[in-house]
């Protein structure tokens, strides 16, 4: 057997050694301060990156993935049959429903299971439409809207990001707007990286809407906007 | 207080408890994410990377216990380990570094930077203290995964070696850092 000793933390940290050589490894670690300083400086050595902001939605992507992928290896998912492919073929590298289906786990909507299942086994019945919408000419953020429609429901997962901070009691609040007239379709606090993202299920009235906008309202549950549109697009 | 509420939210993990993994996520996304992007230099790689590692943390593969030292060690080990392996798997040619600024945004709020700033600041003064040799040999082995015999080969050293000057070049750094960070409290 061989001795594991200073010899060997560059394999430990490497990852190479066998799992009985990673516990006579430990065995050795707890009585080697040479070895427990190295290990040591490995949670500091990544400091020496470049800051970089991770891009705005890669949370959403990867939780999303990281339960996605775990309920799949619990559950086989069932064939999907009699379904009329309607509209367009998503792209191959497809966040959204992963997305809406994070969106759906991170918040406190109590049917977010049932549509993270109808969302990993619907692809080919569902239709989406992407937009991005313009920022007003004081504002400086940027934002995404995807509608989905699928069996007779509408759903909108609007994210954002570069938003300005809100004070008090504000929130940012996303409308709908059919000829003119708007109806409340989510809001959302950005993080302090000034991300947010919203989700929104329409089951009535799915058709017809012309516009989508975002505006900064005083406070939450307006049911007609008091603040200024600061981002919006034609749908 | 850091690492117990780590190590809280780690058991609690392994308890299939999603807002624990999502906490621990928030707490450690920015610096995996640039330090994965400074090993892999490819953002999509370091995404792909991240989401593995987080795979892992989510499966229980890996599992920590403090016979592993200190969470963090363990969590940025594993992480490197991840991204080693994507590194070596990656077939596609890389993204040139002046195309990385439309993937990310480079704003940070003020507060973060300057934390992270200190931290980094110090381990790049301990760095300074090293050799040249020794220096490349960290960036070879620990930022680009490189193999021994590849790191034999560029710094043109006999393969035996190899590891013996990667754990001194280690020790010798965090002997520095440790006397960097003592001047540091010592002139606050």
């Amino acid at each position: 057997m061989t001795k594991m000793n200073c010899g060997h933390v560059v394999d430990y940290l490497n990852g190479t050694l066998s799992d009985k050589e990673i516990r006579e490894f430990e065995e050795h670690l707890k009585t080697c301060a040479d070895c427990q300083q190295i290990l040591e400086l490995t949670g500091e050595l990544p400091y020496l990156a470049e800051p970089i902001e991770p891009p705005a939605e890669m949370k959403t992507r990867i939780l999303a993935n990281v339960f996605e992928e775990d309920a799949g290896r619990e559950q086989q998912p069932e064939p999907k049959t009699a379904a009329v492919p309607m509209a367009k073929r998503m792209p191959k590298r497809n966040w959204w429903p992963p997305l809406i289906a994070a969106v759906l786990l991170l918040s406190l909507l109590g049917n977010a299971y049932a549509f993270f299942q109808l969302s990993g086994q619907q692809e080919p019945e569902t239709a989406m439409q992407e937009v991005n919408l313009q920022p007003n000419e004081l504002f400086e953020g940027a934002a995404q809207a995807k509608l989905i429609r699928e069996d007779g429901s509408l759903d909108v997962v609007v994210s954002a990001d570069g938003l300005e901070e809100l004070r008090g009691d504000e929130i940012y609040q996303v409308w709908l707007l059919k000829e003119g007239q708007p109806i409340p379709a989510g809001a959302f606090k950005p993080n302090p990286s000034g991300e947010g993202a919203a989700y929104f299920s329409l089951n009535e009235n799915t058709e017809g809407w012309d516009t989508i906008a975002i505006t900064r309202e005083p406070q939450a549950g307006n049911e007609l906007p008091q603040g200024d549109i600061v981002l919006s697009s034609e749908l | 207080m850091e690492k117990s509420s780590d190590f809280m939210l780690y058991g609690r993990i392994q308890q299939k408890d999603k807002a624990a993994l999502e906490q621990l996520y928030d707490r450690y996304e920015k610096i995996l994410f640039s330090f994965l992007v400074k090993m892999t230099e490819d953002p999509d790689l370091a995404e792909e990377a991240l989401q593995e590692v987080f795979i892992k943390l989510w499966r229980g593969t890996g599992e920590y216990n403090e016979s592993k030292g200190k969470f963090t060690s363990w969590l940025f080990t594993m992480s490197r380990n991840v991204a080693i392996d994507l590194i070596r798997k990656r077939k596609k040619p890389m993204v040139p570094l002046e195309e990385i600024g439309d993937l990310v945004n480079n704003e940070s709020t003020v507060e973060e930077v300057a934390e992270w700033q200190e931290q980094k600041e110090q381990i790049e003064t301990a760095v300074q203290e090293l050799s040249g040799e020794q220096q490349k040999m960290i960036q070879l082995f620990y930022f680009k995964g490189y193999t021994h015999e590849k790191i034999a080969g560029i710094c043109d050293i006999p393969l035996g070696t190899v590891k013996s000057r990667i754990r001194l070049a280690l020790k010798k750094l965090k002997k520095s850092l440790h006397g960097v960070q003592e001047r540091g409290a010592i002139d606050d």
